[in-house]
């Protein structure tokens, strides 16, 4: 299952339409320009034609952008456009990314009728001040309503993403948004420390002193907040940013930590087949007139190594709870891990940032704060 | 040729002043050089000389004038030589071009005593800058007949009038007779030649006496060997004699002897007032001194010609490379610029910071900037330099031994020290009038002693102060130049070293010494220079996973301290499908960085610390 080389069994579609781009937002996508949905939905469909067969997969993702920014009929469109792609495993599992306030009753059944099994909402926030900041445009009330509604539609493998860290937000403020989460009664629960990305307005607007970052420590403390009350509220942390109850984790994501491939298709996807990481041209539009025009859509492609899929998969392991299985390890890569970084290896674990047990390395608690200090290491 | 139909002169002046342009004139006016050459600024043939517009290197020409007939009768009667009327004679002129520099002061002297006359060469607008007074005064000094030549009477706006007082007050020559040229434009330059023949005297000496010859300049010629130029005081200088530096002590044949015309000419013989070349066969010019005198082997009577001094090197930095592969060639250039210049030294040394590279010393900051300007532009090697100190006397305590320091590391413990000196300089500034206030509080923050004023007409002043060398190096000039919007210049002699309260100021990293960041300064600024530094190093060096202390010390009382905190957090949240290849990447630069930097006990310092500590031009 876990083999790069073998037939994807999941796949990710890239929806790059939302209504507004919001300021730390850097993914490739394109706002106010609903006029392309139509383009979008037919190069899809070229690039779609490129799978051969009918593959069976066992999860899709469709991430945005805001897939559910499209309207109902689209939306169908769209999901009939993978359905005549892939054959879906019998338990698959159907990821949407949605807007809180685009989840009207009739987008709801469009996802219920195209077999949608879980819906991952950006709430971001439950504090009025930073939805604002993060010039999103719900309010917390929303996201209670839209949940409440997918549990009444059945569809209750819903998980909410929260951000952390948001200029101006207290750490009162952040624990205040996990307990409004935990009391949503949702499956899921993903937290992301707020980090500004070159070519944002945030990233300009920090650069002029037009917005201050939260200090470390209180960034600090705000992590170390949902990792101590998340569990204990019944979700259990399985990856840095990513809380499930049980037999709820998302099984899409796992299938990027375990470094196994998967097909990607829409502007900026990244794709792992056949043992090479490709990503497609970021620009929608670029994207658009390239594959209109039946040109390849990809702008970078990397064959790894044997040695960087190595240290590609120790990056993707420490970052999940359950840690690196040693002996698998050794087995699948050829390296022992140790070896890839001996003095670093030895090093965490005496300060105590990696630990070792049941034959596993994880990083441990104080480890998850530093893990890029940890990983950089094995790189 | 008979010393009467000989001239030799230089022509001194600021720089800018025209003095290549001028030089240029006169050999495009003889002959010496085509309108084509005139135009690629002969003289000057080093690149770097060429892009500041001023003369690092000596260098001698020979021209032959021939005065215009029907003004020879005129001029011979002010001849100061038996030259008769009749058909105008070939005159010799040697123009001996010295460098403007003060950084080049003996080497200056010494083309100065080989000649009897200068021209000084003043711009028409700028007026008396501060190295006209210290050329002039140098000229004046070595007893040349001094023949003033106001340049640029072409420009649109000149101050001709004021400029002619400004020479009779500040350098208290009688300016009556001052020339009027346009060295661009060739005006009046027949009159300059008249003036060099009339008001230049000719050079005595004997044909007969012991050779007496003034070797005032040498250049490196990858085939040939060593050039030396000499100035025949006395006697004849001759093709294939045994001839004998006096202060070198080494006795070599005279393989060529010439002239330069202004290519190497070679002729049989030099005699006395002549100025040429001979070829020894010396192949390193260490062993050739300016200022030493050449003499004939076996000839008893010859005195060595006064004025001899050994090159001083008064500033010094450390020169690394900037990929540590490249040391031996950077070694190599090194020999390579000191084959040419006796004034430059450089010896390996080793940085914990830096690695393996060399500590150079340099006569001055120009002198520096030039080896360091020649070394990229001529060698292909990335140079990392770091901040010039001066060399200091410290007299031991008990032994009274004196150590001359001219790296911080090898300051002795405070306790050995009887006496720290540094070295002085005096410093003639002029400026606008208005600008005075401000450069002497410049002056007397830097520990600056006031000495004179004097007006040299309604807006302009010489300021003269007494300076450590060490507060001038740094940015003094810069400053200078934005305070008085590029009006004020400067110049500076070394008067000698001074006692000062100084101190070896020592940074430390997590209570880890780092010898490569120590710097010598005066106790009242340590304070601010420490605070300064500590603070330059925390934006510098990265978090850690501990708190790390940067300290600046004195022996062992802290005097300035910054915190960097420990990393507390550093993990990036999102790492799904599209993150995967950039965060790998990202990540595995962040770790290749990390080779590059140099470790401290626990602490990895980048090279980019030192080098912001360390980099000249860093004050604040």
């Amino acid at each position: 299952m876990t083999d790069p080389f073998a037939s994807p069994r999941a796949a990710y579609v890239h929806v790059p339409f939302c209504r507004h781009r919001c300021g730390y937002c850097d993914f490739p996508l394109i706002a106010g320009r609903d006029d392309l949905i139509g383009e979008y939905l037919k190069a899809l469909e070229l690039e779609l034609a490129t799978v051969e067969g009918r593959p069976e997969i066992d999860t899709l993702f469709y991430g945005g952008g805001t897939p559910t920014h499209l309207p109902p009929v689209k939306l169908r469109s769209l999901f009939a456009l993978l359905r005549r792609t892939f054959a879906l495993a019998a338990d698959a599992e159907v990821s949407v990314e949605a807007n809180p306030l685009d989840l009207d009753d009739q987008r709801i059944a469009v996802l219920v009728e195209a077999g949608v099994t879980r819906v991952s909402l950006g709430a971001q926030s439950f504090d009025a001040s930073s939805l604002k900041v993060l010039e999103r445009d719900h309010c917390p009330e929303d996201i209670a309503d839209v949940t409440a509604r997918l549990g009444r539609q059945g569809l209750c493998n819903r998980s909410v993403d929260l951000i952390f860290g948001v200029p101006g937000q207290s750490l009162p403020q952040w624990v205040q948004s996990l307990d409004a989460a935990v009391s949503l009664g949702v499956e899921h629960i993903s937290t992301y420390g707020l980090t500004y990305e070159k070519g944002t307005s945030f990233w300009k607007r920090r650069d002029r002193g037009g917005l201050n970052p939260v200090e470390e420590e209180t960034e600090r403390a705000m992590y170390a907040a949902a990792m101590d009350l998340l569990p204990a509220a019944g979700f259990e942390p399985y990856e840095l940013s990513n809380f499930a109850r049980d037999q709820f984790r998302c099984r899409h994501n796992q299938v990027y930590w375990q470094g196994a491939s998967y097909f990607a298709f829409g502007p900026g996807a990244a794709r792992y087949v056949g043992g090479i990481r490709s990503t497609n041209h970021r620009s929608v539009t670029t994207w658009l007139k390239r594959v209109l025009a039946g040109v390849s859509a990809i702008a970078e492609s990397e064959e790894l190594t044997r040695e960087q899929r190595a240290r590609e998969l120790v990056m993707l392991g420490l970052r999940q709870t359950v840690g690196i299985d040693v002996s698998e390890f050794a087995e699948r890569t050829g390296f022992p891990l140790r070896e890839l970084a001996p003095a670093a290896f030895d090093r965490f674990i005496a300060d105590g940032l990696m630990e070792e047990g049941g034959g596993h390395v994880r990083l441990s608690r104080e480890g998850r704060f530093l893990a890029d200090t940890v990983i950089a290491e094995f790189l | 040729m008979s010393p009467e139909f000989i001239r030799n002169f230089s022509i001194v002046a600021h720089i800018d002043h025209g003095k290549s342009t001028l030089a240029d004139q006169l050999l495009l006016r003889t002959g010496a050089i085509t309108e084509r050459e005139f135009k690629e600024q002969l003289l000057d043939d080093l690149d770097v000389e060429r892009e500041r517009g001023i003369t690092v290197k000596a260098r001698a020409v020979a021209i032959d004038y021939i005065p215009d007939a029907e003004r020879w009768p005129g001029l011979a009667a002010h001849l100061k030589c038996a030259a008769k009327p009749g058909k105008p004679p070939t005159f010799e002129l040697n123009l001996i071009d010295t460098p403007g520099h003060v950084d080049f002061h003996y080497e200056v002297s010494r083309s100065l005593a080989a000649c009897e006359g200068a021209l000084l060469l003043v711009d028409a607008f700028q007026g008396v800058q501060a190295q006209t007074v210290a050329n002039a005064y140098a000229a004046v000094e070595a007893g040349l007949e001094i023949v003033p030549v106001i340049n640029k009477i072409d420009l649109p706006v000149t101050r001709i009038d004021e400029v002619l007082d400004e020479i009779e007050t500040v350098i208290g020559l009688d300016a009556t007779d001052a020339l009027m040229v346009s060295a661009k434009q060739g005006i009046g330059i027949e009159e300059v030649f008249e003036a060099i023949i009339t008001r230049i005297p000719p050079p005595q000496g004997d044909p007969k006496a012991p050779l007496r010859a003034l070797v005032f300049d040498s250049k490196y010629d990858t085939f040939r060997g060593v050039i030396t130029y000499v100035r025949i005081m006395e006697g004849t200088l001759k093709k294939g004699e045994k001839i004998r530096f006096m202060k070198g002590g080494t006795v070599h044949d005279a393989l060529e002897v010439g002239r330069f015309r202004p290519g190497m000419e070679p002729c049989n013989s030099l005699g006395p007032g002549q100025t040429g070349y001979v070829i020894t066969g010396v192949k390193e010019v260490v062993h050739v001194h300016v200022g030493d005198t050449l003499t004939m082997q076996g000839e008893q009577a010859a005195v060595a010609l006064p004025g001899y001094k050994q090159p001083q090197q008064m500033v010094f930095c450390g020169m690394y490379p900037t990929d540590a592969t490249d040391f031996e060639k950077l070694r190599e250039e090194l020999e390579r610029m000191s084959l040419n210049d006796a004034s430059f030294s450089f010896s390996p040394e080793t940085s914990d910071a830096l690695g393996f590279g060399f500590r150079c010393g340099f006569l001055g900051m120009l002198h520096m900037e030039i080896i360091q300007q020649r070394l990229e532009h001529e060698a292909d090697v990335g140079l990392i330099q770091t901040a010039p100190n001066v060399t200091y006397e410290i007299k031991k305590q008990r032994t009274g031994e004196v150590l001359h320091i001219d790296n911080p590391v090898d300051v002795p413990e405070s306790g050995d020290i009887e006496e720290f000196r540094e070295p002085i300089a005096r410093v003639n500034f002029i400026l606008p009038s208005s600008n005075i206030g401000i450069i002497m509080q410049l002056c007397e923050d830097r520990r600056g002693t006031y000495k004179a004023t004097e007006y040299l007409g309604p807006d302009r002043a010489q300021l003269i102060y007494e300076l450590p060398l060490a507060e001038i190096i740094y940015d003094m000039h810069d400053k200078l130049k934005s305070a008085t919007r590029g009006y004020g210049t400067m110049d500076y002699d070394i008067i000698g070293f001074r006692p000062a309260d100084l101190v070896k100021l020592d940074i430390m990293v997590k209570g880890v010494k780092v010898e490569a960041l120590a710097m010598i300064v005066h106790r009242d600024f340590a304070e601010r220079r420490g605070r300064q530094l500590v603070k330059r190093l925390k934006k510098e060096i990265s978090k850690h996973q501990f708190e790390i202390a940067l300290q600046a010390a004195i022996g062992t009382r802290v005097i300035a301290r910054e915190t960097i905190s420990a990393l507390r957090k550093n993990v990036t949240a999102k790492c799904y499908g599209g993150d995967i290849t950039r965060k790998r990447k990202l990540l595995a630069k962040q770790k290749e960085g990390k080779k590059r930097m140099k470790q401290f006990g626990q602490v990895e310092i980048p090279q980019k610390a030192f080098l912001s500590v360390l980099e000249a031009g860093n004050e604040e």
